[in-house]
């Protein structure tokens, strides 16, 4: 990382740093869209359909248009600078952490080899910035909506990370371009791929607490008390309008496919064909890997529109005393089979 | 533990039975009804908007006192000996300039009592559900055809031959008080005039029965 | 200017200017968000330092866990309404004349101390050689480390259940 901030002119830097801006909007606008056409498709509806021809696939466009338009609208008690300042700190935390996702086979931000663990740290402020937007709104919603949000992060930090650790167990590297570059071939039974999910059946376990685990750090439904709309009007979002509000909106479907891409890398190959050497190569990986992310992110909006939300105390209980233990647990015994075969 | 496992599978089976339940239905068809392109079906009898072919009525305000919220409203003018306005489809002779037929749609309630009743079926409900407007006023349909001149002249008409039919029923009713001083005097007579003139009030009074 | 130049003197601003706006703001929460600001230039530091680990560490530890506990006490141990934290300035004479002599010895300490100064070289693997270095020379720390967060762990479980054992009494 230092090695290249340092040496590289600073255009190379700044288009190097376009790229997953580039990919985090365009995936924003089909997002928001796909997660309005699933809903409407699970509840027997059609969703969107008049803007834009096919689909109504420009309906995103639309919004963005009328967001950029609409008012800035800061409520007169508010602490005026951390209101204004939250949610570009949020995108921020979310878009520095795409530097060390390895897009393709020859493309990633940032080489570095502390890789997952840099973007755990940078994840973290978001929690932060969440605190920030709902206590600076200065409205009970806005400020409750803050708070659980950071209980609810700073809990699911400790399985998220124990079972990224259970990976990183495996691999003995941090750097999330080597853990995908042993996940190449075709070995396992002969033709499955080599991905970690296949490969031992405690880390199909460990997938499983990381995926709940991430549904709550990104806010999605059964884990969406941040925002409950029925409960908190919108928590911390409540006060916010026009384009800070789509920052905040950029910000969480960034952060769903942060993680959504973080969990294809850990446990799904990353950029690698499932054929083996069949469609490889820097853009089929390309393609692969969004594919995985995306379908990640897709089974997340699936169970938006399939599960209730739980109640404060039971998504702390779930937490606390059964994804905790159950991942340190999974942890140890990944560890011990590793040593064993 | 066995209870713990057994709680954590059912919890895990009934999620994936309720994913299955959301993914059929994502692959099943929809049932959105495109609206301004598409528009339903609308069954025989619903209950829209009323409308009435003006040219069979024949002004009996049948439909107005069936009306529960009073939301029809009739005015009729008889019309005079010099026109005929001729019969309606059903064969009805038509007997009245229908000089205000109005229906007030803000208010009625769509009960469908109004179209029963009407002897000529001229009152129905049309398939039109779009008929919005900003004005309330602009809900109240007026049916009556006449011209605001029209009106004019026909009540003229009619006030001029409602005078003279009073002028004439006047003169009847002096000339039977004036037949009965007569029937008192001349007691003992058989009273042969007033026969004509009974059978000529009774063939007019038949006549206005009929209508 | 070299890039690396500015970005020292533009990540020290920050942190210098976070911190003091952090001791002179009258508004509790207002400081706690500015030590944000600090610990995240303390961060950029480190990694112009080349020690993106400890730099990733800072992150994770003080902005993602202490600073949301500092300011989840903040919130909860409010009386009324979390908006009204006033600082209050207490023990004028006693508190100048302490960090005053805090200031004097650090400075006394930086320019006695004889700096070792080498040329900065990327480390090519910090993690692995930080591994073997807690696992192996350091392993006593690290362990003793561990055992004193196992004992505070323990004691907060402890502390905790007693409360809600009283309070579950009481009720």
């Amino acid at each position: 990382m230092t090695q290249n901030l340092l040496h590289i002119n600073p255009i190379a830097i700044l288009v190097h740093a376009a790229i997953p801006l580039v990919i985090i909007l365009v995936y924003a606008l089909v997002a928001i869209w796909a997660e309005r056409k699933v809903a409407g498709f699970i509840q027997d509806r059609l969703g969107p359909m008049r803007v834009g021809g096919w689909h109504g696939w420009a309906q995103s466009i639309a919004d963005l248009l009328k967001l950029i338009q609409k008012e800035d609208i800061i409520p007169n008690d508010a602490s005026r600078f951390l209101f204004k300042f939250a949610p570009f700190m949020m995108f921020a935390a979310s878009y520095a952490a795409f530097a060390v996702i390895p897009f393709s086979s020859s493309y990633i931000g940032s080489n570095i080899n502390i890789g997952v663990f840099y973007l755990l740290a940078v994840t973290s402020v978001l929690t932060l910035s969440i605190i920030m937007a709902g206590w600076a709104s200065n409205n009970k919603w806005s400020l409750l909506g803050g708070m659980r949000s950071a209980a609810q992060m700073v809990s699911y930090e400790v399985p998220t990370i124990a079972t990224v650790l259970t990976v990183i167990v495996v691999t003995g590297s941090l750097n999330l371009m080597t853990v995908t570059e042993m996940q190449s071939g075709n070995d396992i039974l002969g033709f499955l791929p080599n991905w970690f999910i296949f490969q031992n059946p405690f880390l199909l376990v460990a997938f499983v607490i990381f995926f709940i685990s991430i549904l709550a750090e990104s806010h999605r439904v059964p884990f969406d008390l941040p925002e409950s709309e029925s409960e908190l009007v919108a928590g911390y979002q409540t006060e916010y309008s026009g384009m800070r509000w789509a920052m905040f909106m950029l910000a969480e479907y960034a952060d769903m496919l942060l993680l959504s891409l973080l969990g294809a890398t850990l446990f799904f190959g990353g950029w690698n064909s499932p054929f083996g050497d069949f469609m490889s190569g820097p853009f089929w990986s390309f393609f692969w890997f969004m594919l995985k992310g995306l379908l990640l992110v897709f089974v997340m909006m699936w169970i938006r529109w399939t599960l209730p939300r739980y109640r404060v105390d039971q998504l702390m209980h779930i937490c606390w005393s059964i994804l905790i233990p159950l991942s340190f647990i999974n942890l140890v015994l990944v560890a011990l089979w590793e040593v064993i075969f | 533990m066995v209870e713990a496992i057994k709680s954590g599978w059912i919890t895990f089976k009934s999620i994936f039975i309720g994913m299955g339940v959301t993914i059929r239905h994502f692959f099943g068809p929809s049932v959105t009804l495109q609206y301004p392109d598409e528009r339903p079906v609308i069954p025989d009898k619903a209950r829209t908007k009323l409308y009435v072919n003006i040219d069979d009525c024949i002004g009996c305000h049948l439909c107005a006192r069936a009306c529960p919220v009073n939301c029809i409203y009739i005015d009729t003018v008889p019309a005079t000996s010099d026109v005929d306005l001729g019969k309606t489809s059903t064969g009805n002779p038509k007997r009245f300039w229908l000089t205000r037929f109005d229906i007030d749609m803000a208010k009625c309630m769509y009960c469908d009592l109004c179209v029963h009743p009407c002897p000529t079926n001229c009152i129905y409900m049309v398939p039109d559900y779009e008929y919005s407007e900003f004005d309330r006023t602009n809900l109240i349909y007026h049916f009556s055809n006449l011209e605001p001149a029209m009106v004019a002249e026909v009540k003229e008409k009619a006030e001029k031959e409602a005078a003279e039919k009073q002028k004439q029923r006047e003169e009847m009713m002096r000339k039977k008080a004036e037949e009965a001083k007569k029937k008192q005097m001349e007691a003992k007579k058989p009273p042969q005039q007033n026969t004509d003139g009974e059978t000529g009030t009774k063939s007019d009074k038949s006549d206005n029965g009929d209508s | 200017m070299e890039l690396t130049t500015i970005l020292f003197y533009l990540f020290s601003l920050i942190t210098l200017g976070a911190a003091a706006f952090m001791v002179f703001s009258k508004n509790i929460v207002h400081s706690a968000f500015a030590l944000m600001f600090a610990l995240i230039g303390v961060a950029a530091l480190y990694v112009l330092l080349y020690a993106d680990f400890l730099a990733a560490t800072q992150l994770l530890v003080y902005v993602g866990g202490i600073l949301i506990l500092i300011l989840f006490g903040v919130m909860l141990t409010s009386l009324g309404y979390t908006f009204n934290f006033k600082t209050v300035t207490v023990n004028l004479a006693p508190a100048s004349l302490l960090s005053a002599t805090a200031a004097v010895l650090l400075i006394f300490a930086f320019v006695t101390t004889d700096w070792k100064i080498s040329e900065i070289a990327e480390p090519t693997d910090t993690v692995y050689d930080l591994g073997m270095l807690l696992m192996g020379d350091y392993i006593l720390p690290f362990i003793v480390a561990g055992v004193l967060l196992l004992i505070a762990i323990i004691g907060a479980i402890l502390m905790s259940t007693h409360l809600s054992a009283e309070n579950r009494e009481g009720v």
